[in-house]
């Protein structure tokens, strides 16, 4: 009785289904003349979830913008900018399997590249061989780029442009700085980041006495911090995300670990980790790809930082971090190398995107031969009271180096 | 010293993982469901709690006291009004309603709590006691308290209660206690109602000591169901011993092999228990 009703519904909701998606796809091909769709396979749900909400509002907030202006100017006439968004349920086989599906079946024109390096790195071999020229907006181990692939694009520099600038201060301004303790979420970006710091730190003279690697959804890390905290070390360096790293910091000050310096990668540089931490942020230094303090005078639809940054807040009421500014570059480059080419040829688009060299909000914008960017500087930065205060590089430097994290 | 650290620290968060499990075992137990929003409940009292005190100062003591009787009534009209009807098909009918549930209520907590994580910072904090270099938090402290204080609720409600004992009868014999007049509906409605009252104050407590985001339910599911394993099912105190087993395997595995390892470890403790001793450490029949 339960299952033939169950199997009644499923028959219902299964033809409801169909017929939406039907009307969905004749109002798409109704206007698919005026319009350039760009894909942007996401991990919409699952536990990547929040970030996959990230790159959104970057990304949206470039297509309102385009919009708002008429759209892309291809050769004089004028193109509307639709997003086209796929649910790859952070998982990456089936991000695979979601790009070659926009590309085949969903008529779109170019691509972003889904989340994070892992997956940007496994969708890009289909997206080369459909020749789509593709912007990975949040890949940045070299991995990604170093398959000789000409239609990829990235705009994060190598992970070691982090580390090294953060090793160089350190060593400056806190001489007495010499044991160094390492701890890794074991994910491919975190893990990636703490074994480039751990070269970085070998290089400056550093001795690494703790390098461990934690499980993703550790709940407690106490007994790996009392081992850390029995080393004695000046550095304490954590990599993560924000849900990590403020796990971790919480239970540092539940054990009163106090070291001269306190690194995390990649909270620090969200707003909510911030605010969640409270005190127990203060002095903790970290570095990103791309920080709302800069002030760069882009060409491209955003121009100045300061104006990106005042954009992002009247559409969302909080401050831009580097993944939704880097989403909102994505489409910026895009644009400019459409308008650039004059035409939606993709080769064309392609080569005006490999031979690109511009100023952005961003900041310069130059892609290597392997296609990812070569030309910016990230910045490193520290907490102090409660805001982030930019160390490095000179041009956007705001204050001096603070030791002490209690 | 450090030796000592390990083991209080394991001690502590054993007693939290029991709180975190004790709902989860007394559904599987009563009803027979694996009742996979669990870990959503949890991440919900932990936003009721972190709510409560943002917006209203309210503390998380009495947000606690708020937490039981609101997430009793979601859990007893859940059971009543969805789970009831599929009560008795296949496990796999019951597992694949509650992951539909709870992936509703998920996604339902990323839209409207948006990605951002958040952490309830009591004011002032409540700091750590120190004793010969070993430190315990006092926020873990109250939170184990108070974990121990809902077990043994739990237990006096199901010892000594006419509801708690009818839920026992149900669960070992739910057609004699039909034929004894027991409304096993209402029963299972009950059970269900305090699984999630349990789930919304572990929620509570939870919230003191992890940051809150909707991610977490899956981790909080996970180690439900291990200490489940680990301590049996129909045993209230064998929650709470595998609760303590499972904080010192990944205490002292993390500190020995590294923390990458202490969740395998885990799983690796769970499979031999299902192999060797598949009623868990104080598993019984009957739940009491």
């Amino acid at each position: 009785m339960v299952q033939s009703r169950l199997a009644r519904y499923a028959r219902i909701s299964g033809s409801l289904l169909l017929a939406m998606a039907g009307l969905a796809g004749s109002a798409s091909l109704a206007s698919a003349d005026d319009v350039i769709r760009f894909g942007a396979p996401l991990p919409i749900t699952g536990p990547l979830a929040p970030e996959a909400v990230k790159q959104q509002m970057g990304y949206n907030l470039w297509a309102e913008e385009a919009n708002k202006a008429g759209g892309i100017n291809v050769g004089g006439k004028k193109y509307k900018v639709e997003i086209v968004y796929a649910d790859y349920q952070s998982n990456t086989p089936r991000s695979v399997q979601t790009t070659e599906q926009m590309i085949t079946q969903d008529n779109i024109n170019f691509m972003f590249g889904p989340f994070g390096s892992g997956a940007a790195k496994a969708a890009s071999t289909i997206s080369e061989k459909y020749k789509m020229p593709t912007i990975a907006a949040s890949a940045s181990s070299s991995q990604v780029y170093d398959q000789g692939y000409k239609y990829l694009f990235g705009t994060f520099t190598p992970n070691d442009t982090l580390t090294t600038p953060l090793t160089q201060i350190i060593k400056a301004k806190a001489p007495e700085v010499k044991k160094v303790a390492i701890l890794a979420r074991n994910d491919l970006f975190p893990l990636a980041i703490a074994q480039e710091m751990e070269k970085s730190a070998k290089a400056n003279g550093l001795e690494v006495t703790y390098f461990e690697k934690y499980a993703i959804n550790t709940l407690d890390h106490s007994a790996t911090l009392s081992q850390i905290k029995s080393l004695a070390p000046q550095w304490i360096f954590i990599t993560g995300y924000t849900n990590d790293l403020l796990l971790i910091r919480k239970q540092m000050v539940d054990q009163q670990m106090k070291a001269a310096v306190v690194t995390m990668i990649a909270g620090p540089a969200y707003q909510d980790f911030i605010e969640a931490a409270g005190q127990s942020a203060e002095n903790i230094s970290s570095a990103s790809w791309w920080h709302p303090a800069e002030q760069y005078d882009g060409k491209d639809i955003f121009g100045k930082t300061s104006n990106f940054v005042k954009l992002f807040r009247a559409k969302y009421n909080s401050d831009p971090d580097y993944g939704q500014a880097s989403a909102a570059v994505s489409g910026a480059l895009f644009q400019l190398a459409i308008e650039k080419a004059g035409s939606l040829d993709r080769d064309k688009v392609r080569d005006a995107l490999a031979s690109m060299d511009v100023m952005t909000f961003w900041g310069p914008v130059k892609f290597g031969a392997n296609g990812q960017i070569n030309s910016l500087e990230p910045p490193v930065f520290q907490i102090q009271n409660q805001k982030p205060v930019v160390l490095f590089p000179d041009a956007i430097k705001q204050g001096e180096f603070k030791l002490g994290v209690n | 010293m450090l030796a000592v650290q390990v083991l209080i620290n394991a001690l502590v968060l054993g007693c939290l993982y029991a709180c975190i499990a004790i709902g989860f075992s007394l559904v599987w137990g009563v009803l027979n469901v694996i009742n996979l929003i669990h870990g959503s409940f949890i991440v919900l009292g932990a936003y009721l709690a972190w709510g409560a005190y943002q917006w209203a100062g309210i503390s998380p003591w009495f947000a606690l006291a708020v937490a039981a009787p609101v997430f009793f009534v979601l859990g007893y009209l859940l059971q009543r009004l969805l789970l009831n009807r599929v009560i008795t098909a296949p496990v796999l009918v019951t597992l694949t309603l509650t992951f539909g549930l709870d992936l509703i209520l998920n996604n339902a907590m990323i839209y409207y709590f948006k990605a951002d994580y958040r952490k309830l910072t009591l004011s002032p904090p409540t700091g750590s006691i120190s004793l010969f270099d070993v430190v315990v938090p006092v926020d873990r402290l109250i939170a184990t308290a108070s974990a121990l204080a809902l077990t043994g609720l739990l237990y006096l409600l199901l010892r000594r209660s006419k509801v708690g004992r009818a839920i026992v009868a149900v669960r070992l014999d739910r057609d004699a206690a039909v034929l004894m007049g027991v409304d096993v509906k209402s029963i299972y409605a009950i059970a269900f109602g305090l699984g999630a009252a349990l789930a919304g104050c572990a929620g509570v407590l939870m919230a003191l000591i992890f940051p809150i985001s909707p991610l977490t339910s899956s981790a909080y599911l996970g180690k439900a169901f291990v200490v489940c394993v680990l301590g049996g099912l129909g045993s209230v105190s064998g929650a709470l011993a595998g609760g303590l087993l499972l904080a010192l395997v990944e205490g002292i595995g993390s500190t020995l092999i590294g923390p990458a390892h202490a969740t395998t470890l885990s799983f690796v403790l769970l499979i031999i228990f299902l192999v060797v001793r598949p009623q868990g450490l104080l598993g019984r029949k009957g739940f009491e």
